[in-house]
């Protein structure tokens, strides 16, 4: 797998399962849970990668 | 077995396969999903080329990356054989030995992969997660956790 954001939404994917089953008691909440923390993780990378574009590289 | 000494049965278990400790404890459900997404984590991160971690005297902070892979239990010596062909969580001395150049060459060939750094980082991961559960398997013993 050489997709940089494929790896991103697996690593995603699994931590927010891993901590809506941690902190969470009903498989509804630990769903939820997991499912915000998935999303918000690759929703925020999504926007710091967007702001990062303008950045200069660099000399 | 009640008490403290059920405390350490079930962490130990949960160090020797992530999840068995919350299996042990009556958590059936979730030592399941723990024991799947741990397992996928650890196994996502040998298939991305990431290497465990060697102790180096040089650099101390590799001694807190040894111990978080180390975390993981017997499946740290699969991702130690994985990557360096032995069971090895010391970083053979700097010098013209010939187990130093070997353990050198194959962390530059790993390396040279793409996505070395996220395979690395899974590794990692799958290792503080299996911390996080032993801390959560104390809190469920002490009663502070249902």
């Amino acid at each position: 797998m050489g997709s940089h954001f494929l790896i991103m939404c697996w690593f995603s994917i699994l931590v927010g399962a891993f901590f809506g089953t941690l902190t969470r008691d009903t498989v509804r909440d630990a769903v939820r849970t997991g499912a915000v923390l998935a999303v918000s993780m690759v929703g925020i990378s999504l926007i710091i990668a967007y702001i990062m574009f303008f950045l200069p590289l660099g000399s | 077995m009640q008490g403290m000494g059920r405390i350490a049965v079930g962490c130990l278990l949960g160090w020797l396969l992530p999840g068995a400790g919350h299996l042990y404890m009556g958590k059936r459900v979730k030592g399941l999903v723990f024991l799947a997404i741990v397992t996928l984590t650890f196994a996502g991160g040998l298939l991305l080329k990431g290497r465990v971690y060697l102790a180096d005297r040089e650099q101390p902070l590799t001694y807190l990356a040894t111990l978080a892979n180390a975390a993981m239990g017997p499946m740290d010596l699969v991702g130690r054989y994985a990557c360096y062909g032995r069971i090895l969580f010391v970083n053979p001395p700097e010098s013209d030995h010939p187990a130093y150049q070997e353990i050198l060459s194959l962390k530059r060939a790993r390396i040279l992969s793409v996505t070395n750094e996220y395979g690395t980082t899974f590794l990692l991961t799958a290792g503080l997660m299996n911390i996080l559960l032993l801390l959560d398997l104390f809190d469920i013993g002490i009663g502070r956790k249902r």
